[in-house]
């Protein structure tokens, strides 16, 4: 008996999004059907959140259709989106931090008009049953700013309960819970599905997916590669779906066998930045990748390195010196340079100009007796917009007029200029265009020629296997293995991904 | 009891400052002087219930003092001029909410800081009294002064009066929907904004809030005597922030609430007799206001490093 | 996914650099546009300001005294200005120069005619108690990380009142001996002798604002203190800098005031840091950090002294028979003015942005 399938609760027709020159969407197609768990796949930067803020209103696509309830919608905001029951969970929720929990879910969930009194007890008890139905053992009365991340999110997702949304998205949900919060999420999402909800589920972790969504659909480079039943994947299938392209010579080869040990952390750990007990050994001469899941602490530990949030346990030694690390300024004098994962707020400072931002971390020994030398800046600026093959108008356009890679060229030129003995790349080329990608890729390698111990953090899983001469994988704020370089995709992502193989 | 420690902990300091008063100058409890000094501050206490809107709000507004003395010399030529005392009122009350949406206007509609652009706004005012008034005093008909009451029953006309706008502002801000969303910009906009709370909007009205108390607040001042100085809001930010602050409303916005504020007035309060009965000159009033600010956001700096 | 990020800042056009038409450019400049307002301003004033007394001599803002006048009234809130320059550029904010400045003339005149110091030592003194004033500034703003706005209302609070105490409201200071006087209301080399040091201080702070690494530090901080920061700026240590700098500063405009007025009392100063604040954002420093220029606060400060001192000599019915309060309520007007212009562009840009998005 042939039943036609019921209209979908949102379709997606061919969505494409740019940003500048980047193309994060590519025109995807996806649907959502009632009493669903539609997974969402792939690696960062492959278009996931793009996708997610276009089907919450916050971005407007380029091009394509967004079907919401049968309808044709031309102009989704934020606004439409909550009315038409779409909620969405962002990792980092968007709540009242000095409120109690009771009175964040009134907020979300009351409206009417100004002048209404406020039933402080019918809210405390609506928080109560909609914490126990998300399974969250969290006092109304509690005020959310001393709550942890993870709890955090439950009320979040207790808000979007309490709304009735009929589409929830969920981003990553899982990526700080506890075991036990996160099958207790579980149930919640079972439950949604059960009450005719369709959920769109992020996540990285495999497992999950197998164990709670119905379909998954990933993205590779802004376009989707298919949409299948979970029942009729398994782990290896998915992996080789999100990995996709085949790591080959795109990738310039190591010229040059590693040299001394110039980094070695011996159970270093921080714990306000949330890294513990890594113990690793870094080598002149070799670059050393990073894998690992968002919220790894791959970036923490680099934190760490860098002076921002300072070593508080452990040992670091640089050329078998233990030194302390208490400050960026110290760490550029010990030789170690960042160039981190979030260039315009960290990278670059967009409004000041190429030369001035190139400049900005050998501030003492380029200008010494604090004069600014306009002369050797502007010569040092030329030499690496030269070397780095910069594309600007000229040393004195500011930051923000140049593309994602040429802003990172110019990162990477600040950090340079400091004359490093380690560096540290942070995501060096998410959001870059291809062509800047296999430019940097090839400066990369040269610096490690050139004996610079190299760490370089990346999501983008061929990148690390292409680029690495070892890979050390991290997981929950610690180093779990270190692999040989041109280890198996399947086999980095399955430790990335904790265990399962 | 942790949540209300820094309203307690104000309490409990103005107690302190009362019982040593009790002691080396029992004098200050008589009667008489004490409702004097209690009508003296009805009017602070009204402009500070509107401060602590604004401050929730995450905004700060320094040109009270000057929006006061507007106020003070319009409603005195108005009752001079013979109007009937409500509708004097409700004029001042009106010229204090249009100066109050200048400011909410500025800081709301065109996103600039609330430091200075009441700073501009306090100093257009004062200097444009001044043009105007060239520093002259306005004589009030007799039937102005207490109301046309007796000396006692205009006095705790105003203390009562003011007690009101404490309780209903206190309660409104604590169970109607309105106060909430003061709180709700106050510590996340942004998240407002996702809400449904419109932020711009909630931060003009608080402004235009504080105005028209401040009008009331005015007239409830020049009924106290039988003119009307030109310039009687002078250095009454400072007194209102203070008391604002020091009752632990959060300069960061979202936290404290008008109780707190009520007791760090007092206590202010206090400060200037205690200093008289203990024979150390009022001059160190000012003095002393500054360091109780810069104390109160110390402690709160403090605690929120201790907090992360 | 910082690609679309919301910051509005982010997308907003820089600063433009002067380079290919540099003539256009600078025409454009912020600066030359104030410099021709200014130029009309002081047309305006010696067209109606000036006029011929009965003896048949030219009195009035047309005169060389009238314009030295006004360079000497200009010092103390210049002075003041300068300071504030790169505290503004930093995305700061001091509102207790004025209030500092008052404490400092009465500290300078206490020290002086009760503790029996020499007049040089005595200005040390001062000058060192005003970096140390600033300094309290800094240590709360920069190792307690509170608000600018509030650590500087409280200070306000506190060195003016601490002024009040000292003279219990009514002691002044005054006998100054002619040397010292001579500071504040002679000339040196055909100038006023205190613009000298004003102009010393305005040099020094140029160089510091445009030609060292300070300058650099104050304005990466302003466009974002957490960009300074992962480029390894000392960020707290060059906010500090901005901080005691004011405070040295202001107790040097507190000995020239106290100089031209022969007088040292509590109120001095009174007010001052709103006019300081105005002519830096007038001088299109902004106040939310990173742009701006030392020249442009000259300017600006310039065009405020014009106007103080143009108002006064104005006709009766044109002034209103009340220089000084029309000079205050215009100031106050013409910030207003200032910010609502200098935000004008990005509420603009951000509307037109949210109709296309809409």
């Amino acid at each position: 008996m042939a039943v036609t399938p019921p209209q979908p609760l949102l379709t997606l027709r061919r969505v494409a999004k740019n940003f500048g020159g980047v193309r994060a969407l590519r025109g995807v197609d996806f649907d959502l059907h009632a009493g669903e768990v539609h997974a969402l796949l792939g690696e960062n930067g492959a278009g996931k959140s793009t996708l997610i803020k276009v089907a919450t209103g916050a971005h407007t696509p380029d091009s394509g259709e967004i079907i919401v309830g049968g309808r044709s919608l031309s102009g989704l905001t934020p606004a439409l989106a909550q009315q038409l029951g779409i909620a969405c969970i962002y990792q980092q929720p968007a709540l009242f931090p000095d409120l109690t929990v009771a009175e964040n879910i009134g907020l979300r969930l009351e409206h009417g008009r100004a002048l209404r009194r406020i039933d402080w007890p019918a809210r405390r008890t609506q928080a109560a049953t909609l914490l126990v139905r998300v399974g969250a053992t969290i006092a109304p009365d509690a005020e959310v700013g001393t709550l942890s991340m993870p709890e955090q999110q439950l009320v979040e997702i207790a808000c979007a309960v309490g709304a009735g949304a009929r589409i929830v998205i969920m981003d990553e949900p899982t990526a700080a819970l506890t075991q036990r919060e996160q099958e207790r999420l579980f149930t919640v999402v079972r439950e949604l599905r059960a009450a005719g909800t369709g959920v769109i589920y992020i996540s990285h972790r495999l497992e999950e997916i197998f164990a709670l969504a119905d379909r998954v659909t990933v993205l590779r480079d802004g376009e989707s590669v298919g949409t299948h039943p979970v029942a009729a994947m398994d782990q290896a299938a998915l992996i080789k779906l999100m990995v996709g392209r085949e790591v080959s010579q795109l990738y310039p080869p190591a010229e040059s066998p590693p040299g001394d040990v110039v980094l070695a952390l011996q159970n270093t750990g921080c714990a306000a930045g949330g890294v513990r007990d890594v113990s690793l050994e870094v080598r002149a001469g070799e670059v050393l990748g990073l894998a690992g899941l968002v919220g790894a602490g791959r970036t923490e530990l680099a934190r760490v390195l860098f002076g921002i949030t300072p070593a508080d346990a452990g040992e670091i030694r640089l050329n078998g010196q233990v030194v302390t690390i208490a400050s960026p300024p110290e760490a550029i004098a010990r030789g170690i340079a960042y160039v981190p994962e979030d260039r315009r707020r960290h990278g670059v400072i967009l409004e000041m100009p190429i030369a001035q931002n190139m400049t900005m971390a050998i501030h003492s020994r380029l200008f010494p007796g604090a004069w600014l030398r306009d002369g050797a800046e502007r010569t040092l600026a030329l030499d690496y917009v030269r070397d780095l093959a910069v594309k600007c108008a000229g040393c004195d356009a500011p930051g923000g007029s140049l593309s994602g890679g040429n802003q990172q060229k110019v990162s990477l030129a600040r950090w340079l200029a400091t004359k490093p003995r380690v560096l540290i790349l942070d995501e060096p080329t998410q959001g870059v265009d291809v062509g800047a990608k296999s430019e940097i890729h090839k400066i990369i390698r040269r610096l490690a020629k050139e004996g610079l111990a190299v760490i370089m953090i990346s999501s983008d899983l061929p990148e690390v296997l292409g680029m690495s001469d070892r890979i050390g994988v991290m997981r929950g704020g610690t180093l779990t293995a270190v692999l040989p370089g041109g280890s198996d995709a399947h086999v980095v992502m399955a430790t990335a991904l904790g265990g399962v193989t | 009891m942790k949540k209300y420690f820094r309203e307690l902990s104000v309490t409990a300091a103005l107690l302190l400052v009362l019982l040593l008063l009790a002691v080396v100058a029992p004098a200050f409890f008589q009667p008489q002087p004490l409702l004097s000094l209690v009508t003296r501050e009805a009017p602070t206490l009204v402009v500070a219930c509107g401060m602590a809107l604004v401050i929730i709000c995450r905004q700060i507004d320094i040109s009270v003092g000057s929006v006061f003395s507007v106020c003070s010399v319009a409603a005195g030529l108005l009752a001079a001029h013979g109007w009937p005392l409500p509708l004097v009122i409700l004029a001042s009350a009106a010229l204090g909410a249009l100066l109050g949406s200048v400011n909410g206007g500025l800081v709301a509609g065109l996103r600039l800081p609330s430091i200075v652009v009441t700073l501009a706004t306090m100093v257009t005012l004062r200097q444009g009294l001044n043009l105007v008034r060239q520093g002259e005093f306005v004589n009030l008909p007799d039937r102005v002064q207490w109301f046309g009451l007796s000396q006692a029953a205009g006095q705790w006309t105003l203390v009562v009066l003011a007690l009101a706008v404490l309780v209903a502002l206190g309660l409104a801000m604590r169970h109607l929907a309105a106060g909430r969303q003061v709180y709700a910009v106050g510590t996340n906009a942004e998240a407002a904004r996702l809400a449904g709370i419109p932020p711009q909007r909630v931060t003009f009205l608080v402004f235009v809030f504080l105005g028209a108390l401040t009008g009331l607040a005015a007239v409830m001042n020049i009924v106290q005597s039988p003119q009307v100085q030109p310039l009687s809001g002078a250095g009454l930010e400072l007194k209102v922030i203070a008391a604002v602050v020091v009752g632990g409303v959060a300069i960061s916005g979202g936290r404290g609430n008008l109780w707190g504020a009520f007791a760090g007035l007092l206590l202010l309060a206090c400060v200037s007799p205690a200093l008289t009965h203990l024979h150390i000159e009022a001059y160190w009033e000012k003095a002393i206001q500054g360091a109780i600010i810069l104390l109160a956001v110390v402690a709160d700096g403090i605690r929120q490093r201790r907090g992360e | 996914m910082s690609i679309a990020g919301k910051k509005l800042t982010g997308s907003a056009p820089a600063e433009p650099r002067p380079s290919g038409s540099w003539a256009l450019q600078l025409l454009f400049r912020h600066e030359t546009l104030l410099l021709l307002v200014l130029v009309v301003e002081w047309l305006l004033f010696y067209h109606y300001g000036t006029t011929t007394n009965r003896r048949g001599l030219v009195v009035g803002f047309g005169t060389l005294d009238r314009q030295f006048d006004i360079l000497r009234h200009s010092c103390e809130i210049g002075l003041l200005a300068l300071a504030l320059t790169p505290i503004i550029l930093t995305a700061g904010i001091d509102l207790s120069v004025g209030s500092l400045l008052g404490l400092c003339a009465i500290l300078f005149g206490k020290l002086w005619h009760d503790g029996g110091l020499s007049i040089a030592t005595a200005a040390s003194l001062t000058l060192v108690i005003g970096a140390g004033a600033g300094g309290l500034n800094a240590t709360l703003i920069t190792a307690l990380r509170l608000p600018p706005l509030i650590v500087t209302l409280g200070t306000y609070s506190l060195f003016r009142g601490l002024a009040e105490a000292i003279t219990h409201g009514a002691v002044t200071y005054t006998d100054f001996p002619d040397s010292f006087l001579f500071l504040g209301q002679e000339r040196w080399l055909g100038l006023p002798t205190q613009a000298w040091l004003f102009l010393l201080v305005a040099v020094a702070m140029w160089l510091l604002v445009h030609r060292t690494v300070f300058g650099r530090s104050f304005r990466a901080i302003g466009f974002s203190p957490e960009g300074a920061r992962y480029a390894g700026l000392p960020v707290e240590r060059r906010v500090a800098l901005g901080y005691v700098l004011a405070g040295l500063i202001a107790a040097l405009a507190a000995i020239i005031y106290t100089a031209r007025l022969g007088q040292a009392k509590a109120d001095a100063g009174t007010g001052y840091e709103l006019f300081a604040i105005t002519a830096v954002v007038l001088g299109g420093t902004s106040i939310f950090g990173g742009t701006g220029s030392i020249t442009g606060t000259l300017l600006g400060v310039a065009a405020i002294a014009v106007l103080r001192s143009g108002l006064a000599t104005l006709p009766v019915v044109l002034r209103l028979n009340a220089a000084e309060e029309m000079s205050g309520l215009l100031t106050g007007a013409l910030l207003i003015v200032a910010l609502a212009g200098s935000v004008l562009p990005k509420i603009l840009s951000s509307l037109g942005a949210r109709r296309q998005a809409g």
